[in-house]
């Protein structure tokens, strides 16, 4: 009976040990392991989880879609402003040169009015800027200066010319980029082109067909004081 | 005596190796919850075996442990199979641990009640025999 009751002691304690040891164990896991964390998450709140998730990137990926779009939208607006400007730089670019206020160069004549015992006069100068205007000249200069759509030619005293308020003397050197056969073709028209009459009046005249023909820029300036764009509605 | 003096002493070292032991890894912390709930079962099952002074100690230590293998076993089962076992596990142990604990308590109150009838009935006693004496 004793020895019955010695060894249901024993096995007792070494079961209270274990069930206890076991317990607070797990009571310590349980206060220690930090449940929010993935790892710990049962599966229901993981499924939660994945779907707010999921929901969420959908929707990211529908803003990423839409900003992208937007983004694509506008390169195509930059690449037609890109178009319109590059047109607007050529024309800009075409209308400086046309207009003189660039250095120009290319083909063309060059004209020399070398005055022997005969002065030169202003009219003379017009008229071969006008010949030359007449066989297509895209730029025109007299001794180095350019003629603009603003340029006047004006005869003072026999033998001083003004062109644009600058004196110059003989000999007077025509410079015009241009189609050099119509324009060469078109001063020396037997008897009545411009070579051949002055010629024939004791000028002395020489046309030089130059494939590099350069014209400097206008110095002259150039503002809008008067004139304003008609808007067209 | 020595048996109640054993489970305090065991239960009092056991607490002290628990809060020293490491942690076990969460995943594995849903079996031994589990077996907790099984042992706990075999426990309460002992005391009401005890009170019906019928306690045998194979069976106890039997009880324990392969009630725990076995809801361990069935909870693995059930994570395999996808079938929450171990609620029906913690159902059956936590029912019959009501039920071990209204006999236990039934069979306190009728301990402590016993002797109060057996109090008052003594006390009675003792009036009849003063009256008798006094009659006398």
């Amino acid at each position: 009976m004793k020895k019955g009751k010695i060894t249901m002691a024993i096995s007792l304690f070494f079961v209270c040990i274990l069930f206890m040891a076991v317990m607070f164990m797990q009571f310590k896991t349980i206060d220690e392991t930090d449940i929010t964390a993935i790892e710990n998450m049962r599966e229901t709140e993981l499924r939660e989880a994945i779907s707010t998730w999921k929901a969420k990137y959908e929707e990211l990926e529908q803003r990423l879609t839409q900003v992208n779009t937007q983004i694509s939208e506008y390169n195509e607006s930059i690449e037609t402003d890109k178009e319109a400007s590059e047109v607007l730089d050529k024309e800009l670019d075409s209308s400086n040169m046309l207009v003189g206020k660039t250095d120009v160069e290319g083909e063309g004549i060059v004209v020399t009015l070398a005055d022997q015992e005969d002065y030169v006069r202003g009219s003379d100068l017009l008229e071969l800027v006008n010949e030359l205007r007449y066989a297509g000249a895209e730029a025109i200069s007299i001794n180095d200066i350019r003629v603009t759509n603003m340029t006047y030619i004006a005869e003072v005293t026999d033998g001083y010319i003004y062109v644009d308020g600058q004196r110059t003397t003989a000999p007077f050197v025509v410079k015009a980029i241009g189609n050099q056969t119509y324009l060469s073709s078109s001063l020396t028209l037997k008897n009545v082109g411009f070579v051949d009459k002055y010629t024939n009046s004791g000028i002395r005249v020489t046309l030089e067909k130059q494939k590099n023909v350069k014209i400097l820029k206008t110095n002259q300036e150039m503002s809008v004081k008067y004139i304003e764009e008609v808007v067209s509605k | 005596m020595i048996i109640m003096i054993a489970i305090i002493v065991g239960c009092i070292i056991g607490i002290v190796i628990g809060l020293n032991s490491p942690i076990i890894p969460y995943t594995y912390s849903g079996y031994l919850a589990i077996a907790i709930i099984a042992a706990l079962d075999s426990v309460f099952g002992g005391i009401t075996a005890t009170l019906n002074k019928n306690f045998n100690l194979k069976i106890f230590i039997s009880g324990f442990f392969g009630n725990a293998i076995l809801s361990i076993l069935l909870t693995y089962l059930g994570q395999r199979l996808n079938v929450d076992i171990y609620l029906a596990a913690i159902v059956v142990f936590v029912g019959r641990m009501f039920n071990n604990l209204a006999i236990i308590r039934r069979y306190l109150i009728e301990k402590f009640s016993a002797k109060e009838i057996i109090n008052t009935a003594q006390k009675m006693k003792k009036k009849r025999e003063q009256k008798i004496q006094k009659n006398t």
